[in-house]
């Protein structure tokens, strides 16, 4: 089987939204779907979204299926609200423009808000979207057998046909990545734009990732990024490895400039800890974070970083290798 | 689906569910070789649904400088979805490419042109103003009615008592120039649209005579050191900000100086923590560690600085011609020339015959003390602007700055180490400065910086914002001349401000912070009105285009009141209904970004000229209309009615124009308007307009509209530099014209001027850059300040329901957890936010990014999100800055290189935990 996977650069991320609604105009504005962001960014740290999804349960314990939890509509995902456009804007009155039914919860909710002290305060956005996982828990958690990894691709796909929205798929995720249409009665989640793939048009959020953060290749393609930053460069990293479930998405662990000690003086320590990145992405961050400072220190010096090279992506289309490679072609 | 409906629908999606263990047997992760599945088609349907049956192209023409090519897709009609083109070609090899330009805002407008705020008819006001009782009425009958309060207006009131103004929801040269053609035929008043929101770069405008210099933003991939000053680019140059990481990856320094740790900081090098509103005694730091330590490139000073120049030790001013030679000339400048010990005239000023920086045999000091003879014969002693300068900047090390600023001496150091020692570096001067009164101050000491350290050309240098030279575009959009008026000054006056600055700041204050209590700014504001070429006077007859006028000004309430009860008519010509809509008398509902032919390439962030092309078959949205035909209406309308009363034209005698040699009054040409506005029917809609000014542009030459159709936007060629070429190959920079072909700069000196002699600079000691005490008063224990808005280009997409749905829906302000502790408020608690100018009320969000000391908030959410639609701009104090309204002294006098600035961040402010609010 091959297998396409993405990575996305986390000090490219910028924290725009334009993939969360390149998505969502692609895929979740309509049937059912509005509630669903298969793609989103979220602050970190933080609860995230769907709220304290980290704290949720799903995934492996070896190769035992781990419980979890359902999230909440209002609570967890939050209503994708309408507004009084209508009363507000055309009428007389004197409420405000506010949603119909009061916001509890949204895919950008701790927008910005991170964690530590001023000035030393610090956050980081995490796009997040299905992994298309070598383990799904999604998968195995299915008892109608719905949900389906394809050959060509590695895509995981919920077969729209024979889901029954039992929704345990839902709950098994450990990155509460499938969602269950209320108005379909079935789990949808990102089916990584397949039909765009099929087309040799790249997943939306990863083409129209303005920050120019994300790129995509078939991981036995040795040319690809993805190859090259998760195994050769080893920069790229799985979110939650412990969850057990092999994701197919990886990050470069972002960077961030240095605290302050008790002076002002900048300190040389990256404000973000080291301990919280290496609970987001297990031990293997402090030597792709070393890998990413070194090769920076060579550009600083003038010299020449192939890595730097592969993560700058001079050319937008270059970031996207969709191409099938024949296997055993040199 | 209803929404309710869906609500119950998933309400059971609460329960916990769990698994005691695998529920059914395992299966293999690894997939079995899986027959096709023809359920897939159901996904595959769904994206050719979302690609149509035809396709478009679009940028959205706002308050953005972004100018990004999109996609259009429409099905039957009806746009389905937008995507970046992302088809942008490479310059170089080396230099990442522009792909995909387009953000979060972009990508929602599909959505925002069918939402419920739109304007579909023409809505006639039923009530009292701002109550909310709208009539619908046909286009004819309000058409016929406002040119007839138009004429009454011209007739009875003046041709001045009739404003035509587009804002800045319009930037686009198709798209505005119709407003802009209607105003300039029936000389009505205009603001200059950059200074009235507060964008002008005056620190820049003093040193070089432009305000919009720089570099395109793929620059920043090239520089070895870059400073980000007041600038969140990653929030409000979304399509550019991948230049700064790629340019970390590439070996630059970034520095992010900010106040608040924004998603800029996030990506730096280092941040900045700067104290808000104490730039400039940063920038004097930065200046005196490149004096003390001797950074300079004494070299590119000497020719392309005015830091040789003689200033008279006695007096304070520049020494002149006139002061040396009876009947001598003001604007002829001195140096002490080292090769003949002597002082000696600089060559390239206004004034000096010869038009070159080329010093020949002169080798002017920099340093030292010397007397000349003057003309009465008396010794007159001199000294350098370098002298002045430095002396000014050695009273400002980082050491002692540090207690001011917040910012220790060691990243002071740094800075001024990389600055120095880069090839190329790009100080960046965001928009944020300026709504300092201090602004000015660091924004030119910046410049100086950049000057000392020889950063001009392909060396990088300050950066504002790079705008292109496009040409051509006068007969189209100024036909006839038109009232300019100063932004920021007519909005003031306009506005009645000055009550609420004499409210918020002491008059002690305002003299220890700015040098001039209330009378002394109330005498310099009389004293402008009387001598500045810029046109004063309030409108009585009011047409709006795309300007939310009553949203962004400060003291908003207060605006709102003087402003519009003077007003017999107000016209708000929208695509939505936005807070100043509200206000109106008349809605006239325009079409948005996909609907309209559309042109738009003066914006020098990257070299691409973008086009909007409607998807064909593109159904209109209610009965909306071009602002080129609604202008176009207007104007036949207002000749009827002339024609009716018997009124050919109205002589303008503000204007002359010279007819049979003899100067004449121009001549409002009311009857003959409809054939004017359209040049006898070569001009009768956006199409016509695109495709007049794709041929008539000398930067567009040679593409054609049908290159432009095939790709959405076309390249501008090399002339589209104003001062350098612009090069395919390579990235922009300013002043090469200057600084490799020594022509001399748009100053009074003829070079980067750091010497300002004009009375108003002397009494406040500003003749070179120095520091300045923020304004903000101690009676409230908040600064406030409003950053840009990553959900919004000001007020636009505020509102919208996709992007309240990736924020809170509703506003909220950032507090610091401590501030808000002490308080007594928690995070989503509602507040009331207030000081001696007014109040709003908002939601808190706690956030570490923020000083304690502060309470900020992503601007330009719209009055009617607030309970009693009382927005945040009502405790906003209004206030000038004095050294803005300098007039009448070289390059200082009104043009749109030299206005102010409405001041947003010197206000201070304190909040409370306040009721929730009841539907």
């Amino acid at each position: 089987m091959r297998q396409l996977g993405m990575v996305i650069d986390l000090n490219k991320c910028i924290g725009c939204q334009t993939c969360t609604l390149a998505c969502k105009s692609q895929w979740t504005d309509r049937g059912g779907r509005e509630f669903m962001y298969w793609n989103h960014v979220e602050t970190k740290p933080g609860k995230g979204y769907p709220r304290d999804w980290e704290a949720a349960g799903g995934g492996w314990d070896n190769d035992k299926l781990m419980p979890g939890r359902l999230p909440r509509l209002a609570e967890d995902y939050g209503i994708p609200a309408d507004f009084n456009f209508d009363t507000a804007l055309f009428q007389v009155t004197d409420q405000p423009l506010r949603p119909l039914d009061a916001l509890q919860w949204g895919p950008n909710w701790e927008e910005d808000q991170g964690a530590g002290d001023f000035p030393n305060g610090y956050f980081f956005y995490l796009p997040r979207l299905c992994n298309h996982c070598t383990k799904p828990a999604c998968l195995a958690a299915c008892p109608r057998q719905a949900i389906y990894k394809r050959e060509t691709d590695g895509i995981v796909l919920v077969d729209q046909e024979r889901c029954r929205g039992y929704r345990y798929c839902v709950a098994a995720c450990p990155y509460k990545k499938v969602y269950f249409n209320p108005l379909a009665g079935r789990s949808e989640k990102c089916i990584f734009c397949y039909p765009r793939v099929e087309r040799g048009i790249p997943q939306a959020c990863a083409y129209q990732c303005v920050g120019r953060a994300r790129h995509v290749a078939y991981l036995d393609d040795p040319e690809g990024a993805v190859h090259q930053l998760a195994n050769v460069w080893r920069v790229a990293l799985p979110l939650h490895p412990e969850y057990g479930t092999q994701p197919n998405v990886y990050y470069v662990p972002p960077l961030s400039p240095p605290t302050f000690d008790a002076s002002g003086k900048p300190t040389g320590t990256p404000r973000i800890p080291d301990d919280y990145l290496r609970q987001l992405f297990g031990s293997g961050v402090d030597a792709a974070l070393a890998t990413l400072q070194g090769e920076i220190a060579r550009k600083e010096e003038g010299g020449e970083s192939a890595l730097m090279d592969l993560l700058i992506a001079y050319r937008h289309g270059d970031m996207f290798r969709l191409s099938r490679p024949e296997e055993g072609k040199p | 689906m209803e929404r309710r409906e869906f609500i119950k629908s998933t309400a059971y999606c609460g329960l916990a569910l769990a698994f005691g263990g695998p529920l059914a047997s395992l299966r293999a992760h690894a997939a079995a070789t899986l027959p096709p599945q023809p359920w897939e088609d159901l996904y595959r349907d769904e994206f050719a649904a979302t690609l149509g049956d035809a396709m478009g192209y679009a940028f959205h023409c706002s308050n953005c400088q972004g100018n990004c090519a999109w996609k259009v897709y429409a099905r039957d009609g009806m746009v389905t979805r937008e995507e970046q083109a992302a088809a942008y070609p490479p310059i170089g090899p080396k230099i990442p490419d522009a792909n995909p330009r387009g953000c979060n805002k972009g990508i929602v407008h599909s959505k925002q042109m069918v939402q419920a705020d739109r304007l579909l008819y023409p809505l006639k006001r039923a009530g009292r103003r701002g109550e909310g009782k709208w009539e619908r009425v046909t286009w004819d009958a309000a058409i016929d009615d406002i040119a007839a309060r138009v004429v009454d207006s011209l007739q009875g009131q003046g041709l001045a008592s009739l404003m035509v103004y587009c804002g800045t929801g319009i930037l686009s040269q198709g798209r505005r120039a119709g407003p802009l053609r209607l105003g300039s035929l029936l000389g009505a008043q205009r603001l200059y649209p950059a200074s009235a929101v507060g964008d002008m770069f005056t620190g820049a405008s003093l040193a070089y005579g432009l305000a919009t210099v720089g570099h395109t933003l793929d620059a920043w991939f090239e520089a070895k050191t870059i400073l980000l000053w007041g600038i969140n680019a990653a929030v409000t140059r979304i399509p550019d900000a991948h230049y700064l990481m790629e340019a970390r990856y590439n070996g630059s320094k970034v520095y992010c100086i900010t106040p608040e740790y924004n998603a800029t900081a996030k990506l730096a090098s280092n941040w900045v923590t700067v104290k808000a509103g104490t730039d400039s005694f940063l920038a004097m730091s930065l200046l005196h560690n490149l004096f003390r330590d001797g950074l300079i490139d004494r070299d590119f000073v000497r020719e392309q600085t005015d830091l040789p120049f003689l200033v008279r030790i006695d007096t304070g001013d520049l020494l002149r011609h006139r002061d040396l030679r009876d009947q001598g000339k003001d604007d002829v400048f001195y140096c002490w020339d080292e090769a003949s010990g002597s002082a000696q005239p600089m060559p390239g000023t206004q004034g000096h015959f010869k038009k070159s920086l080329r010093l020949g045999k002169l080798k002017p000091a920099l340093e030292g003390a010397w007397e000349v003879k003057g003309k009465d014969g008396d010794p007159i002693p001199v000294t350098t602007v370098f002298a002045q300068a430095r002396a000014e900047a050695l009273r400002f090390p980082p050491e002692r700055t540090q207690a001011v600023t917040g910012v220790h001496p060691e990243l002071v150091g740094r800075m001024a180490k990389d600055l120095a020692g880069s090839d190329k570096a790009i100080v960046n001067i965001g928009f944020s400065l300026h709504k300092y009164v201090s602004g000015t101050m660091t924004c030119w000491a910046a410049a100086l910086a950049c000057a000392l350290t020889g950063h001009a050309g392909e060396r990088g240098g300050l950066d504002t914002e790079n705008n292109w030279s496009l040409g051509g575009i006068g007969p189209l959009s100024s036909p006839k001349p038109a009232r300019f008026a100063s932004g920021f000054f007519s909005e003031w006056m306009n506005g009645g401000m000055e009550q609420t600055m004499r409210r918020h700041y002491s008059d002690a204050h305002l003299k220890e912070a700015v040098g001039l209590d209330h009378r002394e700014i109330g005498e310099l504001a009389e004293h402008y009105a009387e001598t500045s070429d810029a046109w004063f006077g309030k409108p009585r007859a009011l047409l709006l285009f795309a300007d939310n006028m009553l949203q962004r000004n400060k003291s908003e309430a207060h605006y709102r009141r003087a402003f519009i009860e003077d007003l017999d008519l107000f016209v708000d010509v929208n695509h939505r209904m936005d807070s100043t809509a509200l206000w109106a008398d008349y809605l006239l509902p325009a079409k948005s970004q996909y609907e309209s032919w559309d042109i738009r390439g003066e914006l020098g962030y990257h070299r691409f000229c973008n086009i909007t092309v409607p998807p064909k078959g593109l159904k209109p949205v209610g009965e909306t209309k071009s602002e080129w035909e609604i202008c176009l209406l207007l104007a036949q309308a207002i000749a009827r009615e002339a024609l009716r009363r018997g009124i050919a034209a109205i002589p303008d005698p503000d204007f002359l124009e010279t007819k049979d040699d003899k100067a004449a009054p121009v001549m409002r040409d009311l009857v003959n308007l409809a054939e004017d506005f359209t040049d006898h029917n070569k001009l009768t809609n956006d199409e016509d307009v695109v495709r007049w000014l794709m041929e008539k542009v000398p930067a567009i030459a040679p593409w054609t509209p049908e290159d432009a159709m095939r790709h959405g936007y076309v390249t501008l060629n090399r002339q589209a530099g104003f001062t350098s070429p612009l090069y395919a190959n390579r990235p922009f920079y300013s002043f090469e014209h200057n600084v490799y072909l020594r022509q001399p700069y748009a100053t009074l000196s003829g070079r980067q001027q750091f010497y300002v002699d004009h009375p108003l600079f002397k009494q406040l000691a500003c003749m070179t850059p120095t520091a300045m005490t923020p304004v903000r008063p101690k009676s409230f224990p908040l600064g406030f300040w409003t950053p840009h808005t990553r959900h919004g280009i000001h007020s636009q997409w505020r509102a919208n329901a996709q992007l309240l749905r990736l924020q809170r829906g509703e506003p909220y302000v950032w507090l610091n957890p401590d501030a808000a502790r002490a308080r007594g408020i928690g995070e989503g608690d509602p507040v009331r936010v207030y000081n001696d100018v007014g109040e709003f009320q908002a939601r808190a969000k706690l956030m570490p990014a923020v000083p304690p000391d502060a309470l900020v908030m992503d601007h330009a959410w719209e009055p009617f999100q607030f309970r009693d639609r009382l927005g945040l701009n009502n405790v906003v104090a209004g206030l000038l800055s004095p050294l803005e309204l300098a007039t009448g002294w070289g390059h200082l006098s009104f043009n749109p290189n030299w206005d102010g600035n409405m001041l947003a961040f010197e206000s201070a402010v304190e909040v409370e935990k306040c009721k929730e609010m009841t539907a």
